[in-house]
């Protein structure tokens, strides 16, 4: 091994050991914090560890107090719900794009691409007036309709993955005499199942962070998570030990989806991004 | 390959887009148009839909209650206190919610006994929480407590609740405290409170020999340099959040001796100069600060700048009344509570002062359905003097008897005793909005920078630098004239 080999090597690792610390660091106080009664949370550091870690405490207030087990419930079926349509309709928009010539192809991806330069924000007034004048507001349909939309990048996912997904099975179907539908549900769809759990793993944290929409249209009876951990947010004073615990909490549904998809993680982003 | 091109431009802007998303959500705009306190617009005129606001501030005796029974009303209130119960620890330490101290959950079970009608209580944190239900005039929000919204936000999204007049026959002067337009009344107010003065913790400034808060200035200041020296923060600010520094400006009224020192910066070339009340109150402020009298540490959230009080680590808040019962829901068990008290600023030069004005909002939503039913249960808050003075308040209505809460005994007694005036906090002064207008253009109102700017140019792990101090004076003061002649302001 070369010098200069070594030395790359000595400057990767200090670089990622310092991204870790990035990353890790601002894990610690929350997790001591999310241990600490009231009490010890106002009069030590944030640095100083808990004086015991097992006060269970807060994580029973915040799930009790915070009705978190009611928020995941709510979290859960808008996620499923939304996600599961999100990627079907995101599947068979690439796959027309991909495969059918068109009239106003071009104006529709170039539509598609435009709507990422108009911020979420911007649009919501007119949104919200629409989703009240069908009393979708304060349900979770409202929520899950804005969340089942197709988007630019789910679409970009899709047609690399049918890039690699050869033209002559869909045709060999076709000559077999199968229909376009069949042939997209019965063929296509199948091999598409690396780009859609990489569309539901980037998409489906996405959402479950998400804040804005749901507690605009959520503020009441149905709530998400993050619409539930922003309850314990007074107008002056927060009870941070809680919404640390509450926080640990929510962090936990991620950690498994991680642990047990991260095979297909790594290979769908590394497909997804392979130019 | 072309869709590869177009994806790999399409994510970089995706991921652009995030970055600069994340850099930005760090800070809320600041809300220059917040009516709050004496800061709110005087309007042309009522507004086109007064038509049907009350007959009279005291209207529940028109109402027919019965033909009501059976509703649901829906209160939206920032105060979660006053829901959920106080927020206190148990004897491990333990935060939880002492719901003995939800006091509107009594009340409106107390008002559903009588009259049969539901108050469903929610809890909005910000008036960004209830903003979108105020603009589609959502019949789900009947009441709401939030008080700070603009003029025009009173008058789009309250229905009128009185005139102004009628109001002043129930609750004489302080009437014009209230959230107003000039001729009609957006939210009735049915207590009355003192504003920033000084709370304390007794048991703390008795450990350096003081059993009071002193009177004069050099007095106050021989017992913060005393509270120091045993080392106890002597006043608690909480500096890392701007709200806190918008106290100066009662302060600045206690310095000037009147209750016009915010508004009367129009009248100056130099409102930051140490020649004028603001200017003064501000390098009082600062001053204080070089001298260690606020905390060296910084408080990661204003409860724990609540809870250093309440367990004695520091000894005091320049704030209003309303931080009292919270004070004392953090006092360490085996603490007394009734050590947090309440007193006037001392004498700055001219005398002792406190601000005083109407409290506790309540606004009929325009888009309520049940106005009627929302109506009756403010005028049913606005008759119980017990329910105003646990939330920290003094009912006035004409015909109540109030109940003055034991925190406001040592003004109450030394106003009665003619050593402390009352200034009145007006609601609505167009000299305030004007000059709220001016800081704006000077880009010195949002996040408090008039005062900000200048308090954050001492280091305290330094010698001050008041060379600094006033050079930001000096480019204060030119900002400010430069957009007062700008707008064409001045004095009315």
């Amino acid at each position: 091994m070369s010098n200069e080999t070594k030395l790359y090597k000595v400057i990767r690792y200090v670089f990622l050991v310092m991204a870790s610390i990035f990353v890790i660091v601002p894990l610690i106080p929350l997790l001591f914090m999310a241990f600490k009664t009231g009490a010890e949370y106002s009069s030590t550091s944030v640095l100083q560890p808990p004086a015991s870690f097992l006060n269970f405490y807060n994580f029973s207030y915040a799930i009790r107090v915070g009705k978190l087990g009611k928020a995941f419930l709510y979290t859960a079926i808008i996620l499923t719900i939304s996600l599961v349509i999100q990627v079907t309709m995101t599947c068979m928009v690439a796959y027309v794009l991909h495969r059918f010539d068109f009239m106003f192809k071009k104006v529709v991806m170039t539509m598609f691409t435009l709507t990422m330069f108009i911020p979420v924000v911007a649009t919501q007034n007119l949104i919200f007036r629409m989703m009240y004048a069908v009393k979708l507001v304060n349900t979770m349909w409202s929520v899950i309709i804005l969340y089942m939309g197709v988007g630019i990048v789910g679409i970009y996912i899709m047609l690399n993955q049918l890039d690699s997904i050869s033209k002559e099975i869909d045709e060999a179907a076709l000559i077999d005499g199968a229909s376009y539908f069949y042939t997209f549900t019965h063929i296509v769809f199948p091999l598409m199942k690396p780009a859609c759990t990489t569309m539901i793993i980037i998409n489906g944290i996405g959402l479950y962070n998400d804040f804005y929409v749901p507690n605009l249209y959520l503020n009441r009876d149905v709530q998400t998570f993050t619409v539930a951990l922003y309850k314990f947010f007074g107008s002056m004073s927060t009870p941070f030990e809680i919404v640390a615990a509450a926080i640990i909490i929510g962090m936990i549904p991620i950690l498994i989806v991680f642990i047990f998809l991260q095979k297909y993680i790594y290979n769908g982003l590394a497909g997804s991004v392979k130019m | 390959m072309k869709i590869k091109k177009l994806s790999a431009l399409a994510l970089s802007i995706l991921m652009a887009a995030g970055a600069l998303t994340a850099c930005g959500g760090g800070s809320e705009p600041a809300n220059d148009n917040n009516a709050g306190g004496n800061d709110a617009a005087v309007g042309d005129n009522g507004g086109d839909s007064a038509g049907d606001s009350g007959d009279s501030a005291g209207g529940s005796g028109e109402i027919d209650a019965e033909s009501l029974r059976g509703k649901t009303i829906t209160l939206y209130t920032h105060g979660g206190n006053r829901v959920l119960g106080e927020e206190k620890k148990d004897e491990n330490g333990n935060t939880y919610r002492d719901e003995s101290y939800a006091y509107l959950k009594h009340l409106a079970e107390k008002f559903e006994e009588e009259y049969g009608i539901h108050v469903d209580l929610q809890v909005n944190s910000t008036e960004d929480d209830i903003r979108p239900l105020l603009q589609t005039q959502d019949p789900s929000i009947d009441i709401y407590t939030s008080p700070n919204w603009s003029i025009e936000e009173w008058q789009q999204y309250a229905e009128p609740y009185c005139t102004i007049d009628e109001a002043k026959e129930l609750y004489g002067d302080y009437a014009t405290t209230m959230y107003n337009d000039g001729t009609y009344i957006y939210a009735l107010m049915p207590a009355k409170t003192y504003n920033n003065a000084v709370v304390y913790n007794e048991e703390t400034i008795k450990k350096v020999g003081y059993d009071s808060i002193p009177t004069t200035q050099a007095e106050f200041e021989a017992m913060c340099e005393a509270l120091r020296e045993a080392g106890i923060d002597p006043i608690a600010m909480h500096r890392v959040e701007n709200w806190p520094l918008s106290t100066i400006n009662d302060f600045a009224n206690y310095v000037a001796g009147s209750n016009d020192a915010y508004p009367s910066m129009l009248k100056s070339d130099t409102p930051f100069s140490e020649s004028e009340p603001m200017g003064k109150t501000i390098r009082m402020y600062t001053d204080w600060k070089s001298r260690g009298f606020f905390e060296a540490d910084i408080y990661t959230d204003f409860g724990v700048a609540m809870d250093s009080v309440g367990n004695g680590n520091a000894a005091m808040m320049l704030f209003g009344a309303w931080v009292v019962p919270q004070i004392q829901g953090r006092v360490p068990e085996g603490g007394d509570p009734n050590s947090i008290k309440f007193a006037p600023a001392p004498d700055f030069g001219k005398g002792q002062y406190v601000m005083a004005s109407a409290a506790d909002s309540y606004a009929i939503s325009k888009g309520s359905d049940d106005k009627e039913a929302a109506r009756l249960f403010i005028e049913y808050i606005s008759e119980d003097a017990q329910y105003l003075a646990d939330s920290g308040y003094i009912a006035m209505k004409k015909g109540v008897e109030p109940i003055v809460p034991d925190l406001y005994k040592i003004i109450d007694d030394a106003v009665e005793a003619g050593t402390c005036k009352v200034l009145y906090s007006y609601a609505t002064d167009e000299n305030s909005i004007h000059n709220e207008e001016v800081l704006t253009e000077a880009s010195l109102l949002a996040d408090v920078k008039y005062v900000g700017n200048l308090y954050d140019t001492i280091d305290v792990t330094k010698e001050p630098d008041w060379a600094a101090y006033d050079a930001q004076v000096e480019k204060q003061n030119a900002a400010y004239v430069e957009a007062r002649d700008f707008l064409g302001y001045s004095w009315q």
